[in-house]
């Protein structure tokens, strides 16, 4: 436990702002279910790969909507972390077969 | 009322459920890009008759769907600047001359992922598209019974639909010039049978040549007016940059526009980008469309423009449709082939090599490009 302790001490110093905190990654996945699922599915969200100021400016337009992001600073490191414009994007999703035979 | 309050946890539960539940009733598959509400793109493959099957015709929601509307219960209000305000049933729009119309639809931002740097909003590929023939009651025979002033500037039109939490309503205004063109209709079918309750159900306005964004679904109201609505939808929603911006740069709020006719393009649906062929005869294919004008031409080039050949387009030439083009080639050598389309309408206006990169990535429209690799046979 120690070992990862300072493997992970070790990892923030050598990445740097580039390595987020898995710890604060984490709760911004809670945030994530918390306040994104009423509205829309994540499908959305994790579709886009987009900078931290973009990530940002959808937030508060979120907010403006009547979000209530309780832990958004969390919520900002976890989509960056995840989703930033650094990541490539996913391979696309396809729905199942809707049409009744 | 806040969007965290909306739900319980229990019912975050569901609705993480269902987002795990990928089948959309009454479409075959298509690529998801958000299933609550529902965002479908059609993969490319499917596009291969003029008209696009309904199962197989993309889907842009907004906010959520409202609940079915029973069609003995609908009523469309029709008032603002008029003489006779009206409350029509369907019987009534359905006693109404009716117009057919087959007409292109294209979401705003359909070809958003194809810009760089990226910009947020659903990440469409080619698929945000579909041509199909709408029926209805002209709009202007329902302005005209309900005595609409001639000095209404715009037609505001609201949909049954309404948002989450303090998400705007979805309203859109259009001048009245276009609100009275014989081929703006209030659609009570798509492709000859009743509008799906995805698509509107049981009217949809359907302005030809426009960005989709104006074909408001599921109409219950029809407004005439001095001005244009002033909601996100209109302002600053579907807006486009009037002086192009350096990519990457942000919008410039005084100098957004409303968008209205649509610009030309092509795109190639067969082959598939970076798919493997044989060598052979192979088949290039693709639809091209321009807004409210028509397709003249299209030309495709396998060498990555070096040269250019004619593609043979298919009939009839219409403002508003597209057209769907094919070129016969026959590789002489197996190998890595760029292949590009270009479209040019009736007014001249060519597809252009670099796509207007805007901070909402609308109207994508460049030179489309794919990349095959012809192997021996």
């Amino acid at each position: 436990m120690m070992t990862g302790r300072l493997l992970w001490l070790a990892g923030v110093a050598a990445g740097a702002a580039l390595c987020a905190d898995p710890a604060v990654v984490a709760r911004g996945q809670k945030e994530e279910a918390r306040s994104c699922i009423p509205c829309h599915s994540l499908r959305l969200i994790h579709s886009q790969r987009l900078s931290k100021a973009a990530w940002n400016k959808e937030l508060d337009k979120m907010a403006g909507w009547g979000t209530v992001i309780t832990d958004r600073d969390a919520l900002l490191e976890y989509l960056v972390a995840n989703f930033g414009d650094d990541k490539a994007p996913p391979p696309p999703a396809m729905s199942q077969d809707g049409v009744k035979k | 009322m806040t969007a965290a309050a909306l739900m319980t946890a229990g019912a975050a539960r569901l609705a993480r459920a269902a987002d795990d539940s990928t089948a959309i009733p009454g479409k075959r598959p298509m690529i998801l890009h958000n299933d609550r509400p529902e965002d479908l793109e059609t993969p490319v493959r499917y596009f291969d008759s003029w008209l696009t099957p309904v199962d197989a015709f993309f889907v842009r929601q907004h906010i959520p769907r409202p609940a079915t509307i029973d069609p003995a219960a609908y009523r469309l209000t029709v008032n603002g600047m008029v003489s006779k305000p009206l409350q029509l049933t369907l019987a009534d729009l359905q006693k109404l001359p009716q117009a057919t119309v087959p007409a292109t639809i294209e979401c705003t931002g359909n070809g958003r992922g194809f810009y760089t740097p990226k910009v947020p909003g659903i990440q469409w590929g080619r698929g945000a598209i579909g041509n199909a023939e709408w029926s209805g009651p002209r709009i202007a025979d329902i302005l005209r019974a309900a005595g609409a002033s001639s000095s209404a500037a715009f037609l505001e039109t609201d949909g049954a639909d309404v948002g989450v939490a303090s998400t705007p309503d979805f309203v859109r205004s259009l001048p009245m010039k276009k609100a009275m063109h014989p081929a703006t209709i209030l659609a009570l079918k798509m492709n000859g049978q009743p509008i799906p309750d995805i698509h509107g159900f049981p009217a949809r306005l359907i302005v030809p040549g426009w960005d989709g964004t104006s074909s408001v679904k599921w109409v219950i109201r029809l407004s005439a007016a001095a001005e244009a609505n002033k909601g996100f939808f209109m302002n600053p929603g579907y807006r486009y940059p009037k002086y192009a911006l350096p990519p990457g740069t942000p919008a410039r709020p005084a100098e957004l526009e409303v968008i209205e006719g649509m610009p030309v393009k092509s795109s190639i649906t067969a082959p598939e980008d970076q798919s493997k062929l044989a060598l052979g005869a192979i088949t290039v294919r693709g639809f091209a469309w321009a807004g409210e004008q028509a397709i003249e031409r299209v030309e495709v080039s396998t060498d990555g423009g070096s040269r250019w050949h004619d593609a043979q387009l298919s009939s009839p030439k219409l403002p508003f449709a597209w057209r769907l083009w094919h070129l016969d080639w026959r590789p002489s050598d197996p190998g890595y082939y760029t292949i590009l389309s270009r479209a040019t309408d009736s007014s001249g206006r060519v597809q252009p090599i670099v796509a207007v990169w805007n901070p909402s990535g609308y109207l994508w429209n460049a030179i489309d490009r794919v990349g095959v690799t012809v192997e021996k046979a």
